[in-house]
């Protein structure tokens, strides 16, 4: 009896990593910074003498029918791929909505919710892929026509993954709207082909993240500390090489305080079979270094599937 | 005895002239059938299709033009999985890459792809003929003993990639996901 038990343990086990699916990426499309200049919906802000300007997505969201209406349609189209996309001005308003709750919110003894500045700094629409859209009128004459172009941006690496570009036949009568609607039809597609061939690589070798090494200067040591003859971070590149997917990863940069790795490609699955991101991936680098030899207290951040920050010397 | 000696020798005749008819357009239909495997076709995009569509103008060879006519619905549904089309700036058409970037497929699932382009075969239900198969005069040209005709045709994308998707012959956007 224990023998059969123990064999339908085993086989769900199987059958439940067998059909363990790798993590999904969230995709949303947001205007670019040259199209919110070219139609006026940028803020501009004092940064401590320079004049900064940064795009309003909310004023466009709210005064621009057109984007609406582009966004729509490939927000409609992506989810007939099976790919929904995160809706940015609906994000807008949940962050507004959390924050005026957050502000409310007292506990029966009077406490509010803990939030750091860096919890505040992260508050912002986010997704692992920004499909940035830009689109210009062109006019000769009579004639009009649309040239469009979607880029598909990685939030975590900053490449870009997949792309659509091309301009629309020249019309005498057709409305922008459905000049608009014509060029999310015609590029649409390819879009979803180079988003294609970046998945099919992704699956191939591996995900690909960006890791951060840094120190708190509170911590004595740093990462020339020395450990049986190597310091630590080449102690922490050879972790790297013997846990990315092929050994792949690049040093962008590296001092006594801090050490970028770019393009790492980690496993989709962990050891256990279960989908896995930079997050989880890093935790293995965590308790690597809070093991002895090394002992070393850290704390570990993240954004998003792509992108994990691992602080060294406290918590 | 003459006279039905003469009915007899019309009927033959009918009937050779039948035989050989049919015999010689269906030898131009194995023939156009081979052109299409052989990938000798010519596609252009002619304008950007309602939603979930294509529209293209097929150029098709064949001896004589009724198959040809036939054969690039054919055609336009090979191309769309094997083959793509380039861009035009005219109408306002990207380049479309093939939904199968694998070139042996065909050959690897030859059972499929076999039933799936036989007459009247499943592929019929992913095209149609646009503007009742009328072909305009400059194209419809003799080429050699052969004629090179242009056809438009609308082909449902869509719908063809997710039957593919489905017959898992092609990856779908969210596959492993």
């Amino acid at each position: 009896m224990k023998k059969i038990i123990l064999i339908l343990c085993s086989l769900l086990l199987i059958v439940n990593v067998g059909f363990s699916q790798a993590k999904k990426p969230t995709i949303m499309v947001l205007p670019s910074d040259v199209w919110c200049n070219t139609n006026g919906f940028m803020m501009e802000f004092d940064n401590q003498g320079t004049k900064v300007k940064i795009p309003d997505y909310k004023k466009a969201f709210q005064e621009s029918a057109d984007l609406l209406n582009v966004i729509s349609k490939i927000n409609g189209l992506m989810a007939d791929r099976g790919f929904p996309l995160k809706n940015a001005e609906s994000s807008l308003k949940s962050l507004e909505g959390e924050s005026a709750e957050n502000a409310m919110l007292t506990s029966k003894g009077g406490a509010g919710v803990a939030e750091s500045p860096v919890d505040k700094l992260k508050k912002t629409a986010k997704a692992d892929i920004i499909m940035q859209l830009t689109w210009t009128v062109n006019t000769t004459g009579p004639k009009k026509s649309i040239t469009f172009n979607l880029q598909g941006l990685d939030a975590y690496t900053d490449k870009q993954v997949a792309t659509a570009v091309g301009t629309g036949a020249p019309s005498f009568s057709a409305e922008l709207a459905v000049l608009l609607e014509e060029a999310v039809l015609a590029h649409l597609d390819g879009f979803n082909s180079s988003l294609q061939k970046h998945f099919e690589d992704m699956f191939a070798n591996g995900r690909e993240i960006i890791i951060r090494i840094k120190k708190f200067d509170s911590w004595d040591g740093d990462l020339e500390k020395d450990f049986g003859g190597k310091e630590l971070g080449d102690v922490i590149e050879g972790w790297m090489t013997a846990n990315t997917v092929k050994g792949r990863f690049s040093t962008t940069d590296a001092t006594e305080n801090m050490m970028l790795f770019e393009q790492v490609r980690i496993p989709l699955y962990d050891a256990s079979g279960k989908a896995t991101d930079a997050r989880g991936f890093c935790k293995e680098l965590q308790k690597f270094l809070q093991a002895p030899p090394y002992s070393i207290t850290n704390k570990l951040m993240m954004k998003g599937l792509g992108q994990a920050t691992i602080v060294l010397g406290d918590k | 005895m003459k006279k039905t000696t003469k009915l007899l020798m019309v009927a033959v005749t009918i009937l050779f002239a039948t035989v050989y008819s049919t015999s010689a357009f269906a030898q131009a239909g194995k023939k156009a059938d081979k052109d299409t495997k052989l990938w000798r076709y010519e596609v252009q995009c002619v304008g950007v299709g309602n939603e979930g569509t294509k529209l293209i103008k097929v150029f098709s060879y064949s001896k004589k033009a009724d198959v040809a006519i036939e054969q690039a619905k054919k055609n336009a549904v090979h191309a769309m999985i094997f083959q793509g089309f380039n861009g035009n700036s005219g109408s306002g058409c990207p380049t479309q890459k093939p939904l199968t970037d694998n070139p042996a497929l065909e050959q690897e699932k030859a059972d499929f792809f076999d039933a799936f382009f036989a007459d009247g075969g499943k592929y019929m239900k992913f095209v149609s003929v646009s503007g009742d198969g009328q072909v305009a005069a400059e194209d419809r040209m003799k080429v050699g003993k052969e004629y090179k005709v242009g056809v438009v045709v609308s082909v449902m994308y869509d719908l063809l990639r997710k039957d593919l998707e489905a017959a898992g012959l092609i990856k779908g956007l969210t596959s492993g996901f």
